[in-house]
């Protein structure tokens, strides 16, 4: 019998009883509120599984991988005797499963001395494990103990060009590349080194884990600023420099650097999301510019479990050494449940767990009330289930999530509402955004919501508590989906739909579930999916395990065939409102003509070869059509991916019509009186020649509010507290929580989206005008208006806040105090210093006085800390 | 009764209703945040003089005149003064020499 017949046999007859109660068992610990059932499951013959375990721990298969890890958690946590529990950490060791190992030792679930106790053999085979499974840190010269995935990475990134990663969530991913970065940029010759991450969210979590692990007084830098200051610096001899970025931030400062942006590193997180609708290609051109700066750029593409990591490797250069590392391999058991009402009972649930098509049932769960609504079945089962915390429930709109919230906290256990860290971040909510924000109250009763349009710092301490476990339940929408590092020991789900109406996808179902199971924290995760059988739920079921494909955003819209070239003919001479698919072309219609306008034709370009060569040829005539009629600089169109040279090209020919005052054409400084009205005709000739960004047109005036109280640097909660006054003045209805929601909403996708994207456009095209017809002097370059609005700054104080590393609410919370509006970033620390005593009298939220007190008077404390020891 | 001429600096109206036409085309010339040009602003100058509130709407003295926005998603003519100020005024007022045409 071969090994691959022995293991086939095992999984299918030979321990396949064995296991199943040991599943029911083991996942039966993990489960609250679950009805009491007699003990009737035989005893386990440990060692029969256990040296089943061992033969399966070498299938490079993934469900005999997990056998092996239930089987050897199983005995390290159930079994009552110290050589079973050794056992199982022994094969827990050979699965190179450090961090189980290490969390049994914590829950001191092993008496300590385990090698003394094994045999010879036993012991050098498990420090050879260790010595294979470590990487040297040249930069510091420890040694880091990983998992197979881990070492395989770190080895290759080191050896290669270009490489593209990819494992599934929860497989230590981000803390490696992490520290494989610093350890790179320390070792290395590199100066500077790019981290694109696909959302804000993520950016501001990676900056935050960059700057904790390099410490104080590191000699590389961290920065999200697309600002030109600290660049410089690392190419004259200053510090390093890692650049945190989404893929916009990165164009933006490519803008300000021009042709001397030149990185040495990019590292490319979420990387299958080169494939998203209209920002996908953003990324793609992102990665495509810095190549073109520095045909020696080294990249790193990190991507959860994709089916084709080797895709992004396609457009390396020539000369460079590629290689991808995939792996597939457990790190957690991940308990796939089901959670069907009993017949005739709303209040009994019975969960059975699932594994492929087999379905075992594991016991029944008792409600305390009965749920009437889908908000309430979540909450109902999620509280029932997940009441020893860590539980997170996945809502698909930002006002379920607040409810679902609220109901939880109404089923809990009381907590008593006194822990620090949660007082301060009910102060921080009901000042940053309103005191009836209702995430204040609920985290004091350890509950609390997530959507992707909070303030950065409320979010991050939210995930910081649910972390450490001081909030045990956290209910989200489809952020979390979008690249926040989150897991939790429980999650409740159902028909969760991504979007509005969209039913996940099971890749993305998949990249959800897979934050169940905290690896080092838990040794399992579970996942609760309620009403299996609803159709309308799960229109598809519940999806089984899938990982996702890879395609550029580009390359599918290249294979609709003649698709493209049939919208560039109709773009021609068409109004952008009357095309039906403008979401689906012009994004990547632009990046083409881009493409050609640099290259005299499309042919040339690296995606060309992997196109029908009909198609591309009848792309490129259509391109050179339109090319005829642009004059504009194919480097202009290059600053503003996204954004047609046609547009461009428009806008520019509007300009030259206009026959009233030139200077009417100008922003006005958000100060002046005439700033809101100046917007709103800007706004307007947006739509109309460059793309219909601000629809529909009767609520521009809305936008422009948002947009000139972004850019005058006021809080969102003075923002919501106008929008309300003026919802009293005019005597309009409204509820307050959609208002804040909104609110919040408005500022995220048009302040911080749209409005930098197309009115920095709109002022590249204006300049360019304005030196065309000699009028240099109107022109005021102070600081780009697409930065300004992606930071909400428009004085000199506000943006050496930021620079300092202050998140914007705490930013604008103390320039609220400062009288003077052109400090510099010494100045602020001056400022600071001068007040630090008073702070506390200030009436400004404790999580941001900390923020403060580490950005702003670091040294100061230092030296503090340093006196006093 | 038979239509009384109306004069506005230089130009010359055979009745009150062609001057508001005029005074109407010419703020629809214009975008909302767009300061008047020098020749419209003389015109404007002439009627800001004729207006019922027309000492109270010049204050400290004029600087020049924008079109904004009004009330209801309109658009109307602003007065904008030395001193930094701005007020906005009904062109129609300077013409029938009441706040409320009726």
């Amino acid at each position: 019998m071969s090994l691959e017949e022995l293991t086939k046999w095992l999984v299918n007859e030979g321990i396949k009883d064995d296991v199943a109660v040991l599943t029911r068992r083991t996942v039966r610990t993990e489960l609250d509120h679950l009805e009491p059932e007699p003990a009737e499951d035989p005893d386990i013959d440990w060692h029969r599984l256990l040296f089943a375990g061992s033969i399966l721990a070498r299938s490079e298969i993934r469900q005999h991988q997990e056998i092996a890890l239930r089987i050897a958690t199983g005995a390290v946590t159930l079994a009552d005797s110290q050589p079973v529990k050794d056992a199982g950490a022994v094969l827990l060791d050979k699965l190179s499963n450090f961090r189980a190992v290490a969390l049994a030792n914590n829950r001191e679930l092993l008496e300590t001395d385990l090698e003394g106790r094994l045999g010879l053999g036993l012991r050098m085979e498990a420090q050879r494990r260790k010595l294979d499974h470590s990487v040297l840190m040249e930069s510091s010269g420890n040694w880091l103990q990983v998992n197979d995935f881990q070492q395989r990475f770190w080895d290759s990134a080191t050896k290669n060009t270009w490489l593209s990663a990819s494992a599934p969530t929860a497989s230590g991913k981000t803390f490696l590349v992490l520290q494989w970065l610093i350890n790179h940029m320390r070792s290395a010759e590199t100066r500077v080194s790019v981290y694109l991450a696909p959302t804000r969210a993520l950016v501001s979590e990676i900056e935050t884990n960059l700057t904790l692990l390099l410490g104080r007084g590191a000699e590389i830098e961290v920065s999200s600023l697309p600002l030109r200051e600290k660049y410089d610096a690392a190419y004259e001899g200053g510090n390093k420099l890692i650049l945190v970025f989404t893929q916009e931030r990165l164009h933006l400062l490519a803008n300000v650097l021009g042709d001397d942006v030149h990185v040495d590193l990019l590292v490319v997180d979420e990387a299958h999301k080169i494939g998203d609708n209209q920002r996908g290609v953003i990324l793609q051109d992102a990665i495509e510019r810095l190549e073109r700066t520095n045909p020696n750029l080294k990249a790193v593409f990190i991507s959860p479990a994709t089916q084709n990591p080797e895709e992004l490797l396609a457009d390396a250069p020539s000369a460079a050494d590629v290689d991808f590392v995939d792996s597939d391999s457990p790190t957690v058991i991940q308990n796939l449940i089901v959670a069907e009402q009993v017949p005739r009972k709303p209040k009994r649930w019975k969960l059975s767990i699932r594994q492929g098509v087999i379905s075992e049932q594991i016991g029944v769960l008792e409600l305390s009330s009965s749920p009437g609504t889908l908000s309430k079945k979540l909450a109902f089962i999620a509280a029932a289930v997940g009441e020893r915390g860590g539980t997170l429930v996945y809502a698909n709109r930002a006002g379920d999530a607040e409810d679902i919230a609220d109901l939880i906290s109404q089923l809990i256990p009381p907590v008593d509402g006194t822990d620090k860290e949660l007082v301060e971040l009910a102060d921080l909510a009901k000042k940053g955004v309103h005191p009836n924000f209702s995430l204040a109250s609920l985290v004091l009763k350890g509950v609390a919501f997530h959507y992707g349009n909070m303030p950065s710092l409320i979010r991050q301490e939210v995930e910081r508590l649910f972390r450490s476990g001081k909030i045990r339940f956290l209910v989200c929408t489809s952020t979390l989906i979008e690249g926040v590092n989150l897991s939790c020991r429980t999650i409740v789900v159902r028909g969760p739909r991504k979007g509005i109406g969209h039913p996940m996808e099971p890749h993305d179902f998949w990249n959800l579930a897979g934050r169940a199971g905290r690896w080092g924290n838990e040794f399992q995760g579970n996942i609760v999916c309620i009403d299996p059988d609803d159709t309308t739920a799960w229109p598809n079921g519940v999806p089984i395990r899938s990982r996702y494909p890879i395609k550029r955003e580009s390359d599918a819209v290249l294979e609709t065939g003649d698709g493209m070239a049939d919208y560039l003919e109709r773009r021609a001479d068409t109004p952008l409102s009357e095309l039906p698919d403008v979401g689906q072309f012009e994004q990547v219609g632009a990046y083409l003509l881009a493409t050609y306008l640099r290259l005299g034709s499309i042919e040339q370009a690296g995606f060309a070869k992997r196109h029908n060569p009909a198609t591309i040829a009848k792309i490129d005539a259509q391109l050179a059509a339109l090319a005829d009629t642009i004059e504009i600089g194919s480097n202009i169109a290059e600053r503003h991916p996204g954004v047609s040279a046609l547009g461009l090209q428009s806008l520019l020919n509007a300009f030259r019509n206009y026959q009233k005052d030139v200077e009417n054409l100008i922003p006005a400084p958000v100060e002046s009186q005439d700033s809101y009205d100046r917007f709103v005709t800007i706004m307007r000739r947006i739509n109309e020649h460059l793309y219909p960004a601000f629809m529909p047109d009767s609520l521009i005036p809305l936008y422009v509010v948002i947009v000139v109280q972004w850019l005058k640097g006021l809080s969102l909660a003075a923002m919501i507290r106008k929008n309300i006054e003026y919802h009293h003045t005019h005597g309009r209805s409204y509820v307050l929580p959609t208002l804040i929601r909104q609110t919040m909403e408005l500022v995220e996708q048009v302040a911080r989206f749209r409005a930098p994207k197309y009115l920095s456009a709109y002022m590249d095209i204006l300049h360019l005008h304005l030196r065309e017809i000699g009028r240099e002097d109107l022109i005021d370059d102070y600081l780009d208006i697409g930065t300004q609005l992606e930071f909400g700054v428009s004085t000199r104080t506000l943006l050496s806040l930021m620079e300092l590393g202050l998140s914007r609410m705490s930013a604008v919370s103390l320039y609220e105090k400062i009288a003077r509006d052109d400090l510099t970033k010494e100045g602020c620390m001056q400022w600071a210093l001068e007040r630090d005593a008073q702070f506390e009298t200030m009436d400004i939220p404790a999580i941001i006085i900390r923020e403060i007190r580490e950005k702003l008077l670091a040294d100061d404390k230092d030296s503090q800390d340093t006196l006093s020891s | 009764m038979p239509a009384k001429p109306f004069d506005l600096g230089d130009l010359h109206f055979d009745k009150k209703g062609d001057a508001v036409d005029y005074l109407n085309t010419m703020l629809h010339k214009y975008d909302v945040g767009d300061k008047v040009s020098a020749e419209d602003a003389k015109v404007l100058m002439a009627a800001l003089a004729r207006h019922p509130e027309g000492d109270e709407k010049i204050g400290s003295g004029v600087a020049g005149f924008s079109v904004r926005t009004a009330d209801f998603n309109t658009k109307c003519f602003w007065v904008n003064r030395t001193d930094g100020s701005t007020m906005k005024f009904a062109h129609r007022a300077c013409v029938y020499g009441k706040v409320r045409p009726g």
